[in-house]
């Protein structure tokens, strides 16, 4: 079920252009998760001392510790909630927090790649997830071409 | 959307501002609530009963008495919205710390988890300092040697993910803490010492002590439904191509790799393996062995002090078969010793034998990972 309420909606709200600002932040989420995969969950410390938002570098440590599903997003989400963010931040923080869910969930890259781009709105998302797979950070969804007839 | 804050009324999104002062002593406060668990994980429930009735808090001994007495989390909501009435700012943020602590307890929750939990509560300045105090009690804790092993397959296929130790990490996160620990109480040590490095250092304390607590706590049959549950995850995994379980192929180190690192071995000057030898921990040493032909162990052997060839045979004893990435690994790093050494030694480049050696271990010392 979709739970939402019309308090975050309104914190939510930020401009169309401010959500630009968003694409960097779920390529390096999804980074995150191809590292972890490929060298697993303990080389993210790797990548503490770059993390400049407080959020994400504790999320990544409680994430390398092992939390994930409820317990990891109520300890982020009570963090927000102690923050007072709203806005672009508080948007960049819940796909931080959704990110980071997913990162210790081990989605699937496309399942979390769509998670995350919904954040952009419809008509941003797609196009970020195309540019996503043309970089090969996700597999391709287009069915393969036909064989050219000789 | 993330569940927590979507729950979110309008009062939650109140920041509360309270001193420093307090938020240091709400900090006190949720160490002690910690502190409690641990002794209820320890010594029983009945901990919580009496803490509630010295506790001078009223929200804390009213919610210790409902967790002592086994009331459920609607329960505790209850009767902690019953007491939030009109707060001032500090005594609200005192009400939502206790009630985390609280509804963690009723979850059953790790002690450092509900540290994580209480302080989230006091922002992210205060993450830091939950961290030191969680390790602060990780260096008091005794170790744990308790073992329950229920027969099944799973020390087995453990043993076997961790031969590439991500495919073990990627069953065990897919399982989930809970169903991992609840496994992993029915293991000999052995399994629990190859998942806990997967956690980090306080990541493998709470899932080794939830182990142990459900150990404790749950059946034979219940474990053996966990452990069951953990290999229908692992085998789902493996069906989706997201990891193998190993068998012997992968314990089997690169035949190419051994020839190459023992004929090395066999042609060095042994001055030369003396000195690179030297102050070398006998587990690396033996673990590097795995990756060379008897004779090369002979060799090896003849030329350290006899209390040294001692420790090293006592060390290849007690070492578990490594997986053949981790020959690699170990055999790569006595090679990179052994050229290191050889820089410093007057015969190096002189003899064309022993620059032969040489030149198999600069090939040993960066052998990809990957062939092996």
């Amino acid at each position: 079920m979709i739970q939402w309420n019309a308090e975050l909606a309104r914190r939510l709200r930020c401009r169309e252009e401010e959500k630009r600002d968003l694409a960097p932040l779920i390529r390096r989420l999804m980074e995150f998760a191809r590292a972890a995969r490929a060298e697993g969950f303990q080389s993210l410390e790797r990548a503490l001392p770059e993390a400049e938002d407080p959020l994400l570098a504790a999320g990544l440590r409680l994430v390398m510790e092992g939390l994930a599903g409820e317990a990891l997003e109520d300890i982020l989400a009570t963090y927000l909630l102690a923050e007072d963010r709203s806005g672009l931040p508080l948007l960049k923080a819940c796909v931080v927090v959704e990110g980071l869910v997913a990162l210790a969930e081990a989605d699937e890259p496309a399942l979390m790649a769509r998670k995350l781009a919904a954040y952009l709105g419809a008509e941003r998302s797609l196009p970020l997830l195309e540019e996503l797979e043309r970089d090969g950070v996700l597999p391709s969804s287009a069915p393969p071409a036909p064989a050219e007839a000789r | 959307m993330i569940a927590a804050l979507a729950r979110a009324r309008g009062r939650d999104w109140e920041a509360l501002k309270a001193s420093r002062q307090k938020k240091d002593a709400l900090f006190d406060l949720a160490a002690r609530i910690a502190l409690l668990a641990e002794r209820s994980r320890q010594q029983g429930i009945s901990v919580l009963a009496e803490a509630a009735e010295v506790e001078r808090r009223k929200a804390l001994r009213a919610g210790l008495e409902l967790v002592a007495a086994g009331r459920d989390a609607e329960e505790l909501d209850r009767v902690l919205d019953a007491e939030s009435a009109e707060p001032d700012p500090g005594s609200a943020l005192e009400l939502r710390l206790v009630r985390a602590g609280l509804r963690g307890l009723v979850a059953g929750e790790h002690p450092y988890t509900l540290m994580r939990r209480m302080s989230a509560q006091l922002g992210l300045e205060y993450f830091d300092k939950a961290e030191a105090w969680i390790l602060g009690r990780i260096k008091r804790r005794r170790p744990r040697a308790e073992d329950l092993v229920v027969p099944g397959e799973l020390p087995d296929v453990v043993r076997d993910l961790a031969l590439d130790p991500r495919f073990l990490e990627r069953a065990l996160r897919a399982a989930g803490r809970e169903i991992a620990a609840a496994s992993l109480a029915g293991c000999p040590r052995e399994s629990m010492e190859l998942a806990k490095p997967l956690y980090g250092r306080i990541g493998g304390i709470v899932i080794e002590d939830d182990a142990a607590f459900l150990r404790s706590r749950l059946s034979g049959d219940e474990i053996a439904q966990a452990q069951a549950a953990f290999l229908e995850i692992a085998r789902g995994l493996e069906e989706r191509g997201d990891l193998r379980f190993g068998g012997e192929e992968s314990l089997e180190a690169d035949p190419a790799f051994i020839v190459e690192l023992t004929k090395a071995i066999m042609t060095l000057d042994a001055e030369l393996l003396r000195s690179a030898l030297r102050g070398l921990a006998p587990a690396s040493l033996a673990a590097a062995m795995q990756g060379m032909e008897p004779k090369a162990h002979d060799r090896i052997l003849a030329a350290l002090p006899k209390k040294e060839a001692k420790r090293v045979l006592d060390a290849i004893d007690e070492a578990p078969p490594l997986s053949a990435r981790a020959v690699v690994e170990a055999g790569s790093r006595l090679a990179s010793l052994v050229l290191a050494a050889a820089e410093k030694h007057p015969a190096a480049g002189k003899s064309p034998l022993l620059r032969s050696a040489l030149q198999r271990l600069e090939r040993v010392a960066s052998w990809p990972r990957s062939k092996s």
